[in-house]
């Protein structure tokens, strides 16, 4: 178990390092001059070369890598050029915003898509799974910048009960937790339905009908418990990419979250920044994954630690 | 029951039970996906294909005296936009984009998820293991992160995005085919190959890969449907075709400010990439239905 969770943490710490590395350098082969946007349009070429030179981007890039890779180790990732503070301070300031909504949409997702997918597999072949079949591929067809710019007219324009944007009050959550959730549900019932079906229909659920267990202990103790670890795996690898920034989302309803930061980063060449979001965002969701596997052995007693289960 | 069974015992299989067996309502449903897919599919398919045959407005002519006119108004179906274009002329146009990179970047996504799932799961051992690490990878990579930085670092192209798209796409064709090859390549039929002395590249490529290719291809529908959809958010976010072209993100990123007096540039143009994917995403289910219907109907991969 020590060595497991040992060897997995040092695998996902070298992914990391592998992520954060490429996307140093593909910053710095990226078109488009740092100092000209922080020295805005009157910046006179002097200006532009104090800048270059207070930023290190005067060096050659080999040893602004190990500068960097240096910093990083001391918890150091320079500063940021818009916002003129700690590149990590500027990250860790807006990462509870997207781990708020990221919490709030994968709640709710979890909460509609699971009694849903339970729902349409004890009913296959009906009407209701047709009905929610389509539904669900209608759900996950949907644009999510669009759904946002409609829900946000709707619901917070045209009939105002939601703010519009931005995260003042808990209702402020409502609209954009919802935009997330139409599309997720429609991918995890899908996931739930199948799961819940093919166990619903294997010989040992058949067993203890015929031994008369009531339905509901069938459906829940049975077959739900069995559907738990990959329904469990899809939620959390996809809570794990939210935390990598609900980019879209976060721009349309402008939550001070991760994903408006980078959006913003990008546009501004600010590579401390987005070297800072990179290594904190993979990080987190590296963790969740790491995390959830360690979750199987409680859920189903035949999955030791580091051994897969074979069905 | 009925008379034409001429059994002495009349069987419990009635036409009516088949009728509203488990197969034919299953059946019955991938047919209708199929139908209403190919339709709603088709009416945004073929006006984007005729877009430039159809008697339109030219999609960049501005006329400011005509601006942000609702639908049905001087022969504008879709209304105008913000610079007094044609909507509907935009959003074919745009369409135009959409299907050229969603088609060419699934393609390119699909031949190397192909190949680098079929190499894995047939060769095992090394090679497996550098393609399965390669797709954990990329479960941790900030995707849209990583696109949008791509895409500011060579320029918008047409190019461009479609490599980056294809990127983000062929870890589900690549884990699919690697999946189904694990499964075939224990056959017989591959043994047997092996013993007429075919060598092992050409059991996998001559055998192997046609018996799978069918499954794979219906996935590439629902990859095109995806594929349009992050077209569409790339662009809204600004990383879209450069302008002038139209294309769908940017006309609803635009239109976004004047959703409260001109409701149409936003709801249409969204309406028809919801209609488009709707109507793919339906086609490919159905198809999928069809065609995994022999392997138990478990071909649904993450």
């Amino acid at each position: 178990m020590a060595r497991y969770l040992a060897l997995r943490i040092a695998q996902s710490l070298l992914t990391v390092f592998l992520i954060v590395s490429t996307v140093f350098v593909l910053v710095r082969l990226a078109p488009g001059d740092p100092a000209a946007a922080v020295g805005g349009p009157l910046a006179t070429t002097e200006d532009l070369q104090a800048i270059r030179e207070e930023m290190g981007l005067v060096d050659s890039v080999p040893q602004q890598y190990w500068h960097f890779i240096t910093g990083l180790l001391q918890g150091d990732l320079g500063m940021s050029y818009s916002f003129r503070e700690p590149a990590l301070d500027v990250v860790l300031e807006r990462l509870p915003y997207t781990i708020t909504l990221a919490g709030a949409a994968i709640l709710l997702t979890a909460l509609v898509a699971i009694p849903l997918g339970v729902f349409t597999a004890r009913r296959a072949n009906t009407g209701w799974d047709l009905g929610a079949n389509v539904g669900t591929i209608a759900g996950q067809s949907m644009p999510e910048f669009w759904t946002g710019i409609m829900l946000l007219t709707l619901l917070a324009v045209v009939v105002p009960i939601f703010p519009a944007s931005g995260f003042t009050t808990w209702s402020g959550l409502v609209l954009p937790a919802v935009t997330i959730a139409l599309l997720q549900v429609a991918l995890i019932s899908r996931l739930v339905h199948r799961e819940m079906a093919a166990n619903l229909a294997a010989p040992y659920v058949t067993v203890a009908r015929s031994r008369g267990s009531a339905e509901r202990a069938l459906t829940w103790r049975y077959a739900f418990a069995n559907s738990s670890i990959p329904v469990l795996t899809a939620l959390g690898t996809r809570f794990a990419s939210m935390l990598n920034g609900v980019v879209v989302v976060e721009v349309v309803f402008a939550w001070p979250g991760i994903g408006s930061l980078v959006v913003r980063a990008l546009e501004t060449r600010d590579y401390p920044l987005i070297q800072a979001t990179v290594l904190v965002t993979s990080l987190l969701a590296i963790g969740v994954q790491l995390l959830v596997d360690l979750l199987y052995p409680l859920l189903d007693p035949r999955v030791r630690v580091g051994k897969a289960v074979s069905r | 029951m009925t008379s034409e069974v001429q059994a002495a015992r009349p069987s419990a299989v009635t036409p009516d039970r088949l009728e509203h067996s488990a197969a034919a309502l299953r059946r019955r449903a991938s047919r209708l996906k199929i139908v209403l897919g190919s339709v709603l599919a088709g009416v945004v398919v073929v006006p984007i294909l005729l877009a430039n045959v159809l008697p339109l407005p030219d999609p960049l002519e501005q006329d400011l005296s005509q601006r942000r006119l609702p639908p049905f108004t001087d022969g504008h179906l879709f209304g105008t936009d913000q610079l007094g274009r044609d909507l509907l002329s935009r959003i074919l146009h745009g369409g135009q984009v959409s299907l050229t990179i969603g088609v060419l970047a699934v393609l390119v996504s699909g031949v190397v998820g192909v190949v680098a799932g079929a190499a894995a799961g047939y060769y095992g051992r090394w090679v497996d293991a550098v393609v399965s690490r390669l797709l954990e990878a990329q479960l941790s990579v900030p995707l849209l992160l990583l696109l949008l930085l791509v895409v500011a670092l060579f320029g918008p192209s047409i190019t461009v995005i479609t490599l980056v798209i294809a990127f983000a796409q062929w870890p589900e064709p690549a884990r699919l085919t690697r999946a189904m090859v694990l499964v075939e390549r224990e056959k017989p039929y591959v043994a047997a190959a092996r013993v007429l002395g075919l060598r092992r590249a050409g059991v996998l490529v001559r055998h192997v890969v046609p018996n799978i290719v069918n499954q794979v291809v219906v996935v590439m529908l629902l990859l095109l449907a995806q594929a349009v959809l992050l077209e569409s958010a790339l662009s809204f976010l600004g990383a879209g075709v450069e302008r002038p072209h139209p294309t769908w993100g940017r006309i609803i990123a635009d239109g976004q400010g004047y959703i409260t007096t001109s409701w149409w540039l936003v709801t249409l143009t969204g309406l028809v990439i919801v209609l488009l994917v709707v109507g793919v995403n339906l086609l490919g289910d159905g198809l999928r239905d069809r065609v995994s219907r022999s392997r138990g109907g478990k071909g649904e991969p993450q």
